[in-house]
């Protein structure tokens, strides 16, 4: 469904005789007629909306397939797993940190 | 890192929430990108800053940063004097610093006040796992299921907590319970059947296949499950105890396989030499 020059001329024409029909209705309104005893304005709006939404269709590009896993194609199991309310702080990233002080080890064993 | 320090405040603000609600722990890029970039600019972030403090604090806390988390965590009470969330972090700040029974009290107090806490109770979990009690911290993590039953966070670190035992039988009992509530995800099926597949046994190896196959079929990328079901095929194929009629189906499925992980390979590096160094190093031919 790739939208072509063809379906934008139908979406202008039926623009051109939607605002036709609404301008025509606008104008016999004011004058004083009744808009139902007028059978083709009531035609040529419908007409022209159902054109409209036809090029509508085609101009607006292709539908996109919904997937159910389509947010977790990109998940990893690193991410999956990691589990913030469970975090330890006790592992060997602690002795990287400038105020580690590696005597603690030993005062903590000494208590047990 | 060149990007940290470049970056303007709501750059870091979105990197961070990126983090956060990916689940990535990057606890020092964390606090790299609060110290270059944050920590100055915290008013600017409005309702969101107490979050990022909570991240960063727990981040600091992950580094062993603690004068940054006390920071943090210091904001946050003056803010909320009395919430049981932040009591929660200094909690951890404890743990941090290895003073367990001071931890365990302040837990014992934050549940008397709140017993739906569950934070309070996955803290005092991790307490026994940081003093390396597994058997205890299981045991309490089943006590708790038994309350929270559809806490899948819990199922998972319970089923990591036997694996880590070596449990397999149970550990895929929790993968089960997983499933019920995520079905679609590729995920927990690749994982479900990377256990069976270490569990070994024909009968377990053949349902880890077919696990696979449905994690390919959720997620057709998922080059783990892809390698763990062209080794599960090899297992089965080199098995005696196997029919001739399976061993034909099953060598379809090998190299069906073998096919489609050439063809992953194609579209990401455009060449398949690594794959098949990498094949002929996993013995699958």
């Amino acid at each position: 469904m790739a939208s072509t020059g063809y379906h934008k001329i139908i979406l202008t024409i039926g623009i051109c005789f939607l605002v036709h029909a609404a301008v025509s209705a606008a104008q016999r309104k004011s004058s004083g007629q009744d808009l139902h005893e007028i059978p083709s304005l009531i035609f040529q709006g419908i007409v022209s909306l159902i054109v409209c939404m036809y090029a509508i269709i085609y101009i607006a590009g292709d539908l996109k397939e919904i997937r159910a896993t389509e947010e977790l194609e990109n998940k990893s199991w690193e991410t999956l797993r990691n589990i913030p309310s469970f975090y330890m702080f006790n592992h060997r990233g602690r002795s990287l940190s400038p105020a580690y002080d590696p005597t603690s080890i030993n005062k903590a064993l000494n208590e047990e | 890192m060149e990007l940290t320090k470049q970056s303007s405040w709501n750059k870091a603000r979105d990197i961070l929430k990126d983090w956060r609600d990916n689940n990535q722990r990057r606890s020092v890029e964390v606090i790299e990108i609060w110290e270059n970039s944050l920590a100055s600019k915290i008013h600017k972030l409005g309702d969101d800053r107490f979050v990022v403090l909570e991240q960063v604090s727990v981040a600091a806390l992950d580094c062993n940063r603690l004068d940054v988390a006390a920071s943090c965590i210091h904001s946050l009470i003056k803010e909320f004097p009395n919430s049981l969330r932040v009591r929660t972090l200094l909690v951890m700040k404890l743990e941090a610093q290895q003073r367990y029974e001071e931890a365990l009290e302040h837990l014992e107090t934050i549940i008397k006040i709140d017993e739906t806490n569950t934070a309070a109770r996955k803290r005092k979990i991790c307490i026994l796992k940081a003093k390396n009690k597994i058997p205890e911290a299981i045991k309490e993590l089943t006590e708790y299921l038994k309350k929270f039953m559809t806490d899948q966070e819990t199922w998972q670190e319970l089923c990591d907590l036997y694996l880590s035992e070596g449990d397999y039988a149970k550990a895929v009992f929790c993968m089960e319970e997983l499933f019920l509530h995520h079905p679609h995800n590729h995920l927990l099926h690749q994982r479900y059947a990377d256990i069976l597949y270490t569990q070994g046994g024909l009968e377990n190896i053949e349902l880890a296949i077919s696990h696979y196959l449905m994690a390919i079929n959720l997620n057709e990328k998922n080059i783990r499950a892809l390698y763990g079901l062209a080794l599960s095929c090899h297992q089965v194929l080199t098995s005696a105890k196997c029919s001739a009629a399976k061993k034909k189906e099953i060598s379809k499925q090998m190299m069906w396989v073998s096919k489609h992980l050439a063809r992953q390979y194609e579209e990401q590096q455009g060449n398949t030499e690594t794959l098949t160094e990498l094949m002929s190093a996993l013995q699958v031919s």
